[in-house]
């Protein structure tokens, strides 16, 4: 119900707004207010949940703070909002956010008619399957007849209604609207399957109370270019968080991490010193201060480093890179070059 | 079919001792409403019963038909006594017809419905039967043109004999009257006095709660006047006006009567 | 009134030969209720126009186009035929229909529980009474949704897997996935064991009406219930063991991960349902408690003192008046109820805002659209159920006058 009057306030906000904001300057906008708006997953460990202290972690949240520190100079100036799956377009689309960094797959429907434009892939994801050991399924081609638990609102719907017509096996959906309901009613065992972005299906076996029982099948059914989104029709907003994440990206090609950062400032590899804002204007091209990518690797790391502290080997859900690996270590991820 | 038509007046010189108030104690919580109540009325007596307000009166005539349950004592109505068993309370109550001070009808019936609903549910009457005594009731009450409206397009005088022709559908032994007048405009006192003395001239026996003095000195056999619970004095009217003999009745009729 | 349609016009342009026009009510109400529509169309106008505008210019698509694509997903129960290559539109009725049938069924059973309920709390029982009284503070004071978690996750994690199933008496099935009953197939010959239903409730209702109109003329009571209850059960039963049991029944049986065929009853339409009715109930209680004790206690002596027994005295004397202070307050729980039923999302049950406003607003992402039907369908509802409710007001109202 609550989620329903959000969407619903949402919606009016949509309905009543005048044209102002949509062609408005996003960066001023965020500048004067101070704060970046950020919408993030409601709770997704390892992409955007709040640890015991109350303070949002995350591969998403990190993405949010890098833009805060970018445009604003300070990662800590984000407000973050929770959104579902269902409300996070709404949110978008009504001016509530600034940037949606909530695990959203890149589709061609979502990109051309939702008024919103992905600026890239921060995350190469496929949906996958989950299963208790003791069902000793080994392949998703063996779960015929079978009852899938998966959340509302998502690609992960349409693939899954997708793969099981396609390989003509049978199944059950359960739909659900949170994470943590499909997690209690998979465990009480009310489903056979649990399906998301595979990412999600490792995150969440974490949650449950006996991880060892759950096995992810092998079969990844579909291609989820995770990335963050930002309104159509602001090409300048679009640019920045487009060249947040590519600042992540260069800066780890070129091997600036947190921890060397100030040294890297003497440094005299002119890749280095672009990226870094000691040579050329490129912040300034782009509507920021020329420090912008240093800001971001300061306060919060590069690519790498956040992968690795939120999802990668450094967090307990310890997911390899794989295709999320630079371009030059046999992954996908390949950002142009700041010059 | 016979016992439907059967009279009231048949009754006159039925069994005596109609009801029998043995020693009867009534508590609310700490108030002891009723005293060491000792009355016993024969078949066919009328009885009118004065007190000032919260003197009892009015508990005493509920007890006789269980709208109050009495603690101590015994009361036996027409030869049965009344306990908690619900047969008897069921008996009784079919044998005993009670008139409230607010006329109590059923709002959402009209008035022959109001009149047939007990014979029907209760004395298993048919329907046809229950209405053409329900008709012959409201004819002796001087309002059968009424039969087809509903309680709240009548008076209070007319619904007050409304009320009394339910009762008597029910061919009761016994009525009780709680000041059935008290709730109405004076010009229509006289209209509902009027059926209840008529009543009362068929030998019907009555108790009747009132400050009618008028109606007590012409009607009643017996005078009880109460006070505090207790029964304070009880004679034939004539003694009862002229001759009280408690200081405490003497005080209430000055005052009842010079008002 | 004709005057002012001649001379919509305001005083100072107004004919001489009427000077009064502009003090005369009726042609200021007129005036006003003319100014009044002519600034709503304007509104509604604006609103449509800067909608329109908008969703064009943030390039946000806009229409009703969406009805006939394919939904591409599906749904785990539905009343209608429908499948992952069905439209947006299908997708609509068959959310709607779900969420009328457990809004339907709820209705049902809460005013059945509120109503025992309600009558409970009044009984001299001491026991039934605080038994009444507990239920009714416990459940009205917590949140609908927390038991709706509740119904849903105690329920499920106390039931067996499938293979494990607690086998119920009639070849049923009770697990985690749900109940499942045998589903009957009928056989040639059983349209006459249906016949002698239909016969059995045609003739009951004959013997009903026979009876009322004896009782009315002589008095005699019919056993009504118990001859209806064996024309009723007693006779298609006899034709149905004559012809030879014309009836088969398909057996759910566990393949695989599940159990097939039969007939399924599945957790989250369980748990809505009983969550939704427990609840409504215990406020309708509420309510039937002060309609009762709304009646003067005068008519309950007056029926105690004219012979009527106690369950006699509830059912001609005070539920027939305790009704017309129930039925007002009691439509807006029904509506509640219906409203409520969209929680179902929480427990993974496939209502109308969980299918329409959930899945199709995401897949499509013509959120006004969706939100505008939404909000049309919500309110079609609640008139209809107030239409509805207001029509029974009204019919029992005029019994008392």
């Amino acid at each position: 119900m609550k989620s329903t009057t959000k969407l619903f306030a949402l919606t009016t906000a949509v309905l009543v707004s005048t044209a102002s904001f949509a062609s408005a300057q996003t960066l001023d906008r965020v500048k004067q207010r101070g704060t970046l708006s950020c919408g993030v997953n409601v709770g997704l460990a390892g992409f955007s949940a709040p640890d015991d202290k109350g303070n949002w972690t995350g591969f998403d949240v990190d993405y949010c703070r890098a833009i805060a520190a970018a445009v604003l100079g300070d990662a800590t100036k984000v407000r973050f909002v929770p959104t579902t799956a269902k409300e996070r377009f709404t949110a978008l689309q009504s001016g509530e956010i600034d940037v949606l960094n909530r695990n959203t797959t890149w589709t061609l429907a979502r990109d051309s008619s939702l008024g919103l434009s992905f600026v890239g892939t921060n995350y190469y994801d496929g949906q996958g399957l989950m299963v208790k050991t003791g069902l000793k399924v080994k392949s998703a081609k063996e779960l015929d007849g079978a009852t899938v638990c998966v959340q509302t609102g998502t690609t992960t719907e349409l693939n899954l209604a997708d793969y099981f017509r396609v390989n003509k096996l049978a199944y059950k959906p359960v739909v659900f609207e949170k994470a943590d309901e499909i997690l209690q009613a998979y465990q009480a065992g009310r489903c056979d399957v649990y399906t998301t972005d595979a990412s999600g299906l490792y995150a969440q076996r974490l949650q449950m109370q006996k991880p060892d029982e759950h096995i992810v099948l092998p079969e990844i059914i579909s291609k989820e270019p995770l990335g963050p989104s930002v309104r159509q029709g602001d090409s300048q907003w679009f640019t920045i968080v487009r060249w947040v994440h590519f600042a992540l990206l260069n800066a780890e090609e070129a091997g600036i991490t947190k921890g060397n950062v100030d040294k890297m400032l003497e440094s005299t590899n002119p890749d280095v010193r672009r990226i870094l804002g000691k040579e050329g204007e490129f912040g300034k091209g782009i509507g920021l201060a020329n420090d912008w990518a240093f800001q971001i690797i300061k306060q919060v790391g590069n690519y790498g480093e956040i992968f690795d502290a939120t999802v990668g080997a450094g967090s307990r859900i310890n997911i390899a890179r794989g295709q999320n690996n630079l371009w030059t270590k046999g992954g996908l991820q390949y950002a142009p070059p700041i010059r | 079919m016979a016992e439907a038509s059967r009279q009231p007046s048949r009754r006159v010189h039925g069994a005596a001792g109609a009801i029998v108030l043995d020693g009867v104690h009534k508590w609310y919580g700490e108030f002891h409403v009723l005293r060491d109540i000792n009355l016993v009325v024969k078949d066919g007596e009328r009885i009118v019963i004065c007190g000032p307000s919260g003197s009892g009166k009015s508990t005493l005539i509920r007890c006789i038909n269980r709208l109050e349950e009495h603690q101590q004592g015994s009361i036996i109505v027409d030869g049965t006594e009344l306990t908690s068993d619900l047969r008897n309370i069921d008996k009784i109550r079919a044998e005993v017809g009670m008139v409230f001070q607010s006329f109590n009808l059923f709002p959402h019936l009209t008035i022959l419905d109001n009149l047939c609903l007990a014979p029907v549910w209760v004395k298993k009457q048919s329907r046809a039967e229950a209405e053409r005594i329900a008709r012959q009731y409201l004819e002796r009450v001087k309002i059968p043109e009424q039969a087809l409206k509903y309680p709240g397009q009548l008076s209070g005088g007319q619904q007050q004999r409304v009320a009394i022709a339910r009762a008597l559908c029910m061919n009761p032994n016994i009525m009780l009257f709680d000041e059935p007048t008290s709730a109405l405009d004076p010009e229509m006192i006289k209209e509902v006095l009027e059926v209840m003395s008529e009543l009362a001239s068929s030998g019907m026996t009555m108790i009747c709660v009132t400050h009618e003095m008028g109606f007590a000195r012409s009607v009643a056999d017996r005078i009880i006047f109460m006070d505090r619970g207790e029964i304070v004095e009880m004679a034939p009217p004539e003694e009862f006006f002229n001759n009280p003999r408690s200081d405490r009745t003497k005080q209430f009729l000055s005052q009842i009567l010079n008002h | 009134m004709t005057a002012t349609v001649q001379s919509p016009s305001p005083g100072p342009i107004a004919p001489p030969a009427k000077p009064n026009l502009l003090y005369r009510p009726e042609f200021r109400q007129a005036v006003y209720q003319i100014l009044l529509v002519i600034a709503l169309i304007i509104g509604f106008w604006a609103i449509a126009h800067n909608v329109a505008v908008n969703l064009a210019r943030q390039n946000i698509a806009s229409g009703f186009g969406f009805w006939t694509r394919t939904a591409g997903f599906d749904i785990s129960q539905t009343l209608i035929e429908f499948d992952n290559q069905s439209t947006y539109g299908k997708a609509f009725w068959a959310g709607l229909m779900n969420t009328l049938l457990v809004a339907g069924l709820g209705i049902i059973f809460a005013t059945i529980l509120g109503f025992l309920v309600g009558i409970g709390r009044l009984s001299s029982n001491w026991l039934i009474a605080k038994l009444a009284t507990a239920y009714v503070e416990i459940l009205r004071n917590l949140p609908l949704l927390l038991q709706l978690f509740f119904w849903y996750f105690a329920v499920l994690k106390n039931l067996p897997g499938p293979r494990e199933s607690i086998s119920l008496p009639g070849g049923a099935s009770l697990n985690v996935r749900g109940l499942y009953l045998p589903a009957p197939v009928p056989e040639s010959g059983f349209g006459y064991v249906l016949a002698a239903f239909g016969i059995g409730i045609l003739t009951s209702i004959a013997i009903a009406m026979w009876s009322k109109r004896r009782q009315l003329a002589t008095g005699q009571r019919f056993p009504v219930l118990w001859t209806s209850l064996a024309l009723i059960f007693l006779l298609p039963g006899a034709v149905y063991l004559v012809l030879g049991q014309p009836l088969g029944f398909e057996y759910p049986a566990l393949r695989g991960f599940n159990f097939q065929g039969g007939m399924a009853v599945q957790p989250e339409f369980m748990a809505l349902l009983v969550g939704l009715s427990t609840y409504t109930a215990s406020f309708i209680a509420e309510i039937v408690r002060a309609g009762i004790a709304g009646v003067p206690r005068g008519q309950r002596e007056a029926a105690n003192a004219i012979g009527l027994s106690n369950g006699l005295t509830m059912r001609l004397v005070i539920i027939p008046q305790a009704l017309r202070i129930i039925i007002p307050p009691l439509t807006s729980q029904y509506l509640n109820l219906a409203k409520n039923s969209s929680l179902a999302v929480a427990i993974g049950y496939p209502d109308f805002v969980s299918v329409f406003t959930g899945t199709v607003l995401n897949q499509t992402g013509q959120a006004v659209e969706v939100i505008l039907l939404t909000m049309l369908v919500f309110l079609t509802i609640s008139l209809l159920t107030s239409a509805f409710m207001n029509w029974f007001n009204k019919h029992i109202a005029l019994v008392e006058r």
